[in-house]
């Protein structure tokens, strides 16, 4: 029983490779391109994961939001439309006395016209409490927040978003300006840092004011949502129980609906993950051509090497020895191709980043890994059928066809 | 017809140049029968292929039919090659994929003739030579001497007025090389040009003209030891 | 040469090598199969949403309450305002010529039950005229009645789903059942059970738009929908529509009109934009079928030199002999295009009857895109093996044995 010496296996490989260096450089970049776009698709589709669950996560994994009416199969949430059984101010104050939960915001939200500093705007208004800027991790840029007022008495105070400040005041003062919002009359206390679009909302463009102000203003007996935070402490599963007690023993039933911010990333991530995935595997289909191609290669290379192989059977070079070269070759010619290929793809992110850098590409280790084992794989499978012809090749015929 | 002036060809060989043809001159009348002989490396293939234009001297002129076809470009070469010379080899290079009646057709084909007029004219030929039941036979089923006949009459299909033979018996029996002889020396006698490469002395001797080749200058040449 | 003798040189060519040329084939039949069958993919999306928003009516304009100034992104949800879209509105809307019918609709979610049986579903309000502008069918009973919206009859149209869980196996027309705290009387329910613009028709309730009113306490509408007579005349009526509301409203613009045209456009685009990328991705797939072929088509070449040296002997031009190798990598890229196409074909049918509630075939153009595509790789990556032939010497082709 003989053996190859490890190193002058590999040599032998290498050089059969160098002998037809055009065939196996064509080959090599078959994979090449192939593991080149599973990178790329991948680093792109994490970086698209990462910036999605960013934008989530700003909000606090402990956010929890509540919405009125169960939301069913239509997939449109209870507060735009009608309910039977609103949900109300004093729902929030409920929530707010649970020992967890740290912050509550009673949201109405709305569409009116703001007028202020002889100019006019259309634009979305939130009814909201005190805590708005800690539940929505948002900052105030000049002035304060609406005040902590009691729920059903909040004086008629404005916060303005970014936008509508530029729009309305544009570099004049606007703090302690009046504006008109709906034929009610609100004193302008502060404006608030721009945010810019989040997931297409544009935040900046809105305007603050109390709760029940809106409510009345939009003439709605129910709140949109109840948006609370939770001590990191708890889980949200469990401050989720609780708020389902706790509202359905004021409503007599579960006529709400409960979200959590950790169960809706989860979703999310799951849905992301996906579609990573999915996109990967359709830059797989390249590398599937990729390891016909090698295939293709290696039938030829026995073929044309049969009287090689007659010759170092002749050697008393064993079967399985032979076995191992071609398969050496297949195996060598794709994992070359794989690297060439991380370069590409790699590569591809970065320029990906510079041109689009709203959109980061991310390349993940695991992928780049995961790519080049596949790479080796797909040369170990395509080499194993020519690897198989030439070892069971008979000498003496071998001998006979050079 | 056939005017060679100075005919020079060199191969680089490593750091070598060798000297394939020096200072070739030679003439052909039409309706020759010429066996270019010598030793292997003589040059004797290297002139044969400068004949044929599928290859280009380094140096002189080359005249065929008074025409100059050394300066003429690649495609009006492949013309010429189609339309006035026939070549025969010794491993008679027929397309192995392709049937005897398809082989002798190949020309035909090149030169863009319609099915119908192919079809008449390979089935003569076929039968010509003695292969009218071996038409559907592709090369591997076919004997050496049938598969050089093959070759001659894919030769003269295009009814060329010169045939370049290299060692056309040289890889045939001695019976089946008489034969393929004697149909090559048939052919020469209807008026075309034979012009062979050979180191087989008695197929030399029934040349009419014997060229000797030495070190890539014609040595001996029995037209002008005659005049 | 003439054409048919090219194509049946290289064809015997092409054939030569069986086991090489069916991987070749293989190759590209994946390459062109994954792209045609992407394509097909993204289109029947398409033409599944498109279908999804025609079915919701032709020549539609939908008025929605609420107007912002920063309108991006699809159908607008723009929450409460403070003067409301009213049944007076909807009924003003209907008075113009171009306006065929307009259908006013308050939306709401509430427990609908029978005996002892409850479930939470969507509540429509509405009048007769939604039937004919969602072109709703009847598996049984009637639709709401016509008449002077403003009435509140007690009656009411059910989904399909809902009637199986609320009556069972009894015969749900003429029963009575309770919406909130109302009693209705079932004259009708819902042929179609699909899903509508995310709205499940088999869970829906339709009751007349004045009982909605009182049933959820509101006055509000929660949108109107207006069928114009005609596709030219939908511009007219956006402006009519506008001008009406403003004066109603006096003077403000606070109402948004959506017609279908600009939603199925961004849509399509959407869409149209999703398909060419996936095609894309799976287009990369051709380019290493293509590298493939270039690199079999060159071994080819230096495997045959003796017979390109042969036809060269034999009177072939460059050109011939770049247009005999060229061919035979077109055929090859063809004959796998072809192959690719059929599976696909095959794999769109599959899909159809696995899942038959999608439309799922083959996209229309798909095949000449597929074809031309796999013409152009084939050639491309041809060019240059057939040019080594080309240029291959004639004397070395032959020297070689």
């Amino acid at each position: 029983m003989s053996h190859i010496q490890a190193r002058d296996f590999f040599r032998y490989t290498i050089n059969g490779l160098r002998a037809q260096r055009l065939r196996s450089v064509l080959t090599a970049t078959g994979i090449a391109v192939g593991i080149g776009a599973v990178v790329l698709l991948t680093s792109l589709g994490t970086g698209l994961h990462h910036f999605v669950l960013a934008e989530f996560s700003q909000f606090g994994t402990n956010l929890i939001a509540i919405n009125p009416g169960k939301v069913t199969t239509h997939g449109i949430s209870g507060a735009l439309i009608s309910n039977v059984r609103p949900l109300t101010i004093e729902d929030g104050e409920a929530l707010g006395r649970l020992p967890q939960v740290l912050d509550v915001v009673s949201v109405v939200q709305g569409n009116a016209e703001v007028t202020g500093g002889g100019r006019q705007r259309r634009t979305t208004v939130y009814g909201v409490g005190a805590a708005a800027p800690r539940v929505w991790n948002i900052g105030v840029a000049t002035g304060r927040f609406l005040p902590d007022d009691p729920p059903r008495a909040a004086r008629a105070f404005a916060v303005l978003g970014h936008k509508v400040r530029q729009e309305l005041f544009g570099s004049t003062q606007a703090l302690g300006m009046r504006v008109r919002i709906g034929g009610e009359t609100f004193r302008v206390i502060g404006s608030m840092e721009s945010k810019g679009q989040l997931l297409g909302f544009d935040i900046d463009d809105a305007v603050y004011i109390p709760t029940s102000k809106a409510m009345a203003l939009f003439n709605q007996e129910s709140l949109m949502e109840i948006d609370l935070l939770h001590a990191t402490s708890s889980s949200s599963a469990a401050v989720a129980e609780q708020i389902r007690k706790v509202l359905q023993s004021r409503h007599n039933s579960e006529d709400f609906t409960i979200t959590t911010q950790e169960k809706m990333l989860e979703v999310l991530d799951g849905v992301l993950g996906t579609l990573t995935i999915a996109v990967g595997s359709l830059g797989g289909i390249s590398l599937l051509v990729g390891g016909v191609g090698i295939l293709t290669i290696m039938s030829i290379a026995v073929n044309e090497r049969t009287g090689e192989i007659g010759l170092l059977r002749a050697l008393g070079v064993e079967r399985s020895q032979i076995l191992t070269l071609f398969l050496g070759e297949a195996v060598a010619l794709a994992a070359i191709g794989g690297v060439v290929g991380l370069g590409l793809g790699i590569g591809g992110s970065r320029l990906f980043s510079l041109l689009v850098p709203a959109l980061p590409s991310h390349t993940s280790w695991g992928y780049v890994i995961a790519a080049e084992l596949l790479a080796i794989l797909v040369g170990l499978v395509a080499g194993v059928l020519p690897a198989r012809r030439a070892a069971g090749l008979h000498p003496v015929e071998a001998l006979r066809a050079e | 017809m056939i005017q060679l002036q100075h005919i020079e060809r060199v191969f680089q060989v490593g750091d070598e140049e060798v000297h394939a043809l020096s200072d070739v001159t030679m003439s052909a009348e039409s309706g020759e029968y010429i066996a270019i002989m010598g030793p292997s490396g003589s040059g004797k293939s290297s002139l044969l292929n400068i004949l044929g234009l599928l290859d280009r001297p380094d140096g002189g002129s080359y005249e065929l039919d008074g025409l100059r076809v050394s300066g003429l470009n690649e495609k009006e070469q492949a013309r010429i090659r189609r339309h006035k010379i026939g070549f025969v080899f010794q491993f008679f290079h027929l397309v192995p994929r392709l049937t005897a009646f398809d082989n002798i057709a190949l020309p035909l084909k090149l030169s863009g003739m319609t099915r119908e007029e192919r079809q008449t004219r390979v089935t003569a030929a076929l039968s010509a030579f003695g292969l009218g039941n071996r038409a559907q036979h592709r090369p591997d089923q076919l004997s050496g001497g049938q598969r050089q006949r093959v070759a001659i009459a894919r030769a003269t299909i295009m009814q060329p007025s010169l045939i370049l033979a290299d060692e056309p018996t040289g890889n045939l029996d001695r019976h089946a090389g008489v034969e393929v002889a004697e149909i090559l020396e048939e052919l020469n006698h209807q008026g075309i040009t034979l012009i062979m490469v050979t180191h087989d002395p008695d197929l030399g001797r029934r040349a009419h003209r014997r060229i000797l080749m030495v070190d890539g200058r014609i040595d001996h040449d029995s037209s002008r030891t005659r005049t | 040469m003439q054409l048919n003798d090219i194509l049946l040189f290289s064809m015997r060519a092409a054939t030569a090598n069986r086991g090489r040329t069916l991987l070749m084939l293989l190759a590209m039949t994946i390459g062109v199969g994954s792209v045609v069958v992407l394509i097909s993919l993204g289109d029947s999306a398409r033409r599944y949403v498109i279908g999804e928003f025609t079915s919701l009516g032709t020549n539609l304009l939908i008025v929605l309450p609420g107007r912002s100034e920063t309108t991006g992104g699809p159908p607008p949800l723009l929450g409460g305002t403070p003067r409301d879209l009213t049944l007076d509105d909807a009924m003003a809307l209907s008075r113009a010529a171009t306006v065929r019918r307009t259908a006013p609709i308050i939306a709401g979610s509430a427990p609908v039950s029978v005996g002892n049986l409850e479930r939470e579903m969507m509540v429509l309000g509405s009048t007769s005229e939604l039937s004919e502008i969602r072109h709703l069918d009847l598996a049984q009973g009637s639709f709401l009645p016509p008449g002077d919206p403003t009435r509140a009859q007690a009656v009411c149209v059910i989904g399909m789903k809902g009637r199986q869980e609320l009556f069972g196996r009894q015969a749900a027309v003429g029963q009575w059942l309770r919406i909130g705290d109302r009693r209705f009387r079932v004259i009708g329910i819902l042929a179609s059970s699909g899903v509508s613009l995310g709205e499940d028709l088999g869970e829906l309730v339709i009751i007349p738009v004045a009982a909605a009113q009182s049933l959820f306490n509101t006055s509000s509408l929660f949108r109107i929908l207006v069928e114009a007579t005609s596709p030219e005349g939908m511009e007219q009526t956006r402006h009519f529509i506008l001008e009406t509301i403003r004066a109603r409203h006096q003077g403000e613009d606070d109402i948004t009109v959506i017609t279908q045209d600009a939603v199925l456009a961004t849509f399509d685009r959407i869409f149209r934009a999703l398909t060419l990328s996936v095609a894309g991705i799976g287009a990369i797939s051709l380019v290493v079928a293509g590298i493939m072929i270039m690199n079999v088509m060159l071994v080819a070449v230096s495997n045959r030199r003796a017979e390109i040296g042969l036809l060269k002997a034999l009177g072939a031009s460059q050109r011939q002999i770049m247009g005999l190798f060229l061919t035979e990598s077109a055929i090859l890229s063809l004959t796998g295009a072809g192959i690719g196409l059929l599976l696909a074909l095959l794999g769109m049918r599959l899909a159809a009857f696995l899942f038959p509630q999608f439309p799922l075939q083959l996209a229309p153009w798909s095949p000449v895109i597929a074809l031309a595509v796999a013409l152009f790789t084939g050639v491309v990556f041809g060019v240059l093996p057939a040019h080594r032939a080309a240029v291959l010497e004639p004397v070395l082709a032959l020297a070689r044995r």
